[in-house]
């Protein structure tokens, strides 16, 4: 990789988040402090989760793919469900509407994760001579883990913060909510259950983004019908 | 105003699957980098003009012969596997003097000494003899050339033969390597080759003391025994010289074996002093020889009665020749022959006499045994060869290698050196016994010649290469002192009429690398998705901002982003 293909992937990595931050009325409205707060409750949930993965996984010598495991990994994955929902109902935001208040969560825990996962593995790699298309895949992964934080945040929002839901809209809201937490693991099982390659899951993460952002914000903007 | 949004952001919507969808169907994964062991051309200079590969390091990207007849080839690498090469086509390029970046040669396993038993290879080898000639062909012309660019030996295998059709591809559809496709590049970290000074020599030398009667005053005559070890090849890393001089080594160590056998009882011990000696130095006119010969002093000279030198007894089917310098009617000359032929005929070949008259003024000693016959000592050379070969040719080069060498010529060669020395030594000319036949307790031993051979034909043995103690050197100094008394070491400095250079073998790193325009042109894929992405939250937010200026609230405008 050379230096300038270092740039073209970080911009791929991070600049949909600066996008997303300039355009939308998050800057006006000043929610960088709350998803500055929304960063550090993603690494403090990381670290949680870091010690927890330590603590009940076992190290497999061969890469198969462990069904209990894999069970493990996704209730230890539920944390960050947790530490979502500490973002969005214990943090004090000054003045936020609900509205902007679930995308600066979104946008800051999206960042948060591509900081932590993606940052380190592109610094290094920035160093090799070797051309892979693995750190373009990655920037594309991480524009589809922005969407689907966004989306579970928005999932999120309606589920522990709007009191007046529709009814018949409640399962859909948390059958859409365990679909995007699970995400991790149902990618995980794609990779190493059967043996997908990494475009392929990456098409996977994106299509799936895609479709689950949709989902929300058709069942945000039903949420918001009834209160006019 | 309202109705056309909802469309507006599905049909974006739309876009954008299909775009990531076309992406995804682009993205070929390939293979990281691969790691190949390449072998140098040696480089060396004589009486001071430079021959060989005069550069180690490489860092240039990949083509092979499929290459524009109008390309630059100056700042690429060539691939060539052997099965594909145009002899002309070198001998165009190093005669003309053409630029390159680099050349690799890719050669079939049966060529690499790691390769015994021919396992993991993926062509037939029914084609041995013509790739072998070719080989033998490129090595003279790689060896006496002057090439100011790195040129390196690999083996085939399955991550370079993927690289190569990979290349070949590329080559094919006339994509240059600096195009959007990237390409290959080849690296090889290496500091500037350094000369080796005072090259170091050592011959080995054992001796086998003959039977002495009390009432002889006279010194017994002795009969030397001598086969070179060290070789010289276009890659000094694989010089193993199985043929040329390994059957050599071999008979020599096996006839040692055998002679102690019978001067270890007092019963069977002869009146000759047997003397072995396994010199180095004989690629640059036996030199090592020449040194070892002239630190003999004057009794032990006089007392040679004669020296056998083996040379290249490994291939051979139906004849061998003895070399000569003396002129075949000489007694002496003649008596060899008698021998020598006799037992020959009665294993069920022959033998020829070769003469060729020594040049004194002439530096070029084309035989061992001409280092002898300078001094006057009587001596030939047993060889499989019919003509003397040219300076560094037939020296243990890349096509010596075990599969071209017949453990059971070796076996048949010893018998005959065996059984001939015996005639002389125990005065049984004319008799019909063999000291030496199948099944008795004194027979050449198959298993013991078959191992020695493996290990010469997986040892590079290009004497500048070999340290003082080299482990090979006291491997054989060992053996040697299994069978007969008095083992030396006789220490030298290789003449400096070639000088030598070292970085004989390296690792060869393949990487696959994206061009410059590749990388602008992914920053203008990535700059228009930017603006694509902004225009598409701002759509999405204009519909936020008129919610705002309006301070009415009808029920049809409250869309939310989600």
């Amino acid at each position: 990789m050379t230096v300038f293909h270092f740039f073209n992937c970080a911009i791929l990595t991070f600049g949909p988040h600066a996008v997303y931050y300039s355009a939308t009325p998050l800057s006006e409205y000043d929610t960088l402090g709350t998803s500055i707060k929304a960063a550090v409750v993603y690494l403090a949930t990381a670290l949680v989760k870091l010690i927890c993965l330590a603590t009940f996984l076992k190290v497999s010598e061969s890469d198969s793919f462990d069904p209990y495991q894999e069970f493990l990994k996704a209730l230890i994955g539920f944390i960050d469900v947790a530490g979502l929902y500490f973002a969005l109902t214990q943090l004090t935001h000054r003045n936020i509407s609900q509205n902007h208040k679930f995308q600066a969560v979104g946008l800051g825990w999206a960042f948060a994760d591509s900081v932590l996962h993606r940052l380190a593995p592109l610094w290094v790699g920035a160093r090799g001579l070797e051309f892979t298309w693995d750190y373009i895949l990655q920037g594309l992964e991480a524009n589809a883990n922005l969407v689907l934080s966004i989306s579970l945040a928005a999932l999120g929002s309606l589920m522990w913060l709007r009191k007046n839901k529709p009814k018949t809209l409640i399962p859909i809201i948390y059958l859409s909510a365990g679909i995007v937490a699970t995400m991790p693991s149902i990618t995980s099982y794609l990779r190493r259950g059967l043996g997908w390659h990494f475009p392929k899951v990456v098409g996977f993460e994106l299509f799936t983004s895609l479709v689950m952002a949709f989902i929300s914000w058709q069942l945000f903007a039903a949420c918001q019908r009834p209160s006019v | 105003m309202a109705p056309r949004k909802p469309r507006e952001r599905e049909m974006l919507f739309d876009s954008v699957i299909a775009l990531v969808f076309i992406l995804v169907a682009c993205v070929d994964l390939c293979d990281g980098a691969t790691v190949v062991d390449v072998y140098r051309l040696i480089q060396y200079d004589m009486s001071g003009v430079p021959f060989g590969s005069r550069l180690a390091s490489l860092n240039h990207h990949a083509a092979s012969l499929h290459f524009s007849p109008h390309a630059d080839l100056s700042r690429t690498v060539l691939l060539i596997p052997l099965r594909e090469l145009n002899m002309s086509f070198v001998k165009e390029y190093i005669a003309e003097s053409k630029p390159l970046g680099g050349l690799i040669f890719l050669l079939p396993r049966m060529f690499s000494f790691e390769n015994k038993d021919g396992m993991g290879s993926n062509h037939q080898d029914e084609s041995k003899e013509p790739l072998k000639n070719v080989l033998d062909e490129l090595e003279k012309i790689l060896i006496h050339a002057n090439l100011p660019y790195p040129v390196y030996f690999a083996f085939e295998d399955d991550n370079i033969d993927a690289v190569l059709t990979d290349i070949k591809k590329n080559d094919v559809t006339g994509q240059p390597a600096t195009a959007t496709t990237g390409g290959y590049k080849f690296v090889v970290s290496a500091t500037e080759p350094k000369k080796v000074v005072s090259p170091p020599i050592t011959n080995i030398q054992g001796w086998l003391a003959g039977l002495k009667t009390d009432d002889d005053a006279h010194q017994l005559p002795t009969i030397a025994i001598v086969a070179s070890y060290d070789t010289f090849g276009a890659a000094p890393a694989l010089s193993v010289g199985s043929d040329s001089n390994g059957s050599g080594i071999v008979a020599l160590l096996e006839v040692a074996r055998l002679f102690s056998l019978l001067y270890s009882n007092p019963k069977t011990r002869g009146q000759y002093n047997l003397l072995f000696g396994l010199t180095s130095g004989g690629p640059y006119n036996y030199n090592g020889t020449h040194k070892w010969l002239r630190s003999f002093d004057q009794r032990l000279r006089e007392s040679i009665d004669y020296a056998i030198c083996l040379d290249s007894i490994g291939s051979w089917e139906n004849e061998l020749w003895i070399h000569v310098s003396k002129p075949p009617e000489n007694a002496f000359i003649k008596k060899i022959h008698e021998d020598f032929s006799s037992v020959a005929e009665e294993l069920g070949f022959k033998v020829n006499l070769k003469h060729k008259k020594i040049n004194i003024s002439n530096p070029r000693v084309a035989w061992e045994h001409e280092q002898f016959s300078r001094l006057r000592v009587t001596a030939a050379t047993l060889s499989e060869l019919s003509t003397a070969p040219e300076f560094l040719e037939k020296t243990g080069g890349l096509v010596d290698g075990r599969h071209f060498v017949n453990e059971a010529a070796i076996v048949r060669s010893v018998k005959l050196i065996a059984e001939s020395l015996a005639r002389h030594i125990y005065g049984h000319q004319g008799k019909n016994i063999q000291i030496f036949a199948d099944n008795s307790n004194l027979a050449v031993n198959p298993s013991y010649v078959r191992s020695w051979l493996d290990v010469l034909s997986q040892t590079p043995r290009v004497a500048p290469f070999f340290s003082k103690s080299d482990p090979f050197v006291m491997a054989l100094k060992k053996e040697l002192e299994d069978h007969t008394d008095d083992v030396n070491l006789h220490r030298d400095v290789l003449d400096g009429i070639v000088t030598f250079y070292d970085s004989t073998s390296t690792k060869l790193n393949i990487y696959q690398v994206a061009s410059v325009t590749f990388d602008l042109l992914l920053l203008l894929v990535l700059g228009s998705y930017l603006i694509v992405l902004f225009s598409f939250l701002v759509i999405t937010t204009r519909g936020l901002d008129d919610l705002i200026s309006l301070f009415r609230r009808p029920p049809s405008r409250k869309v939310k982003t989600a």
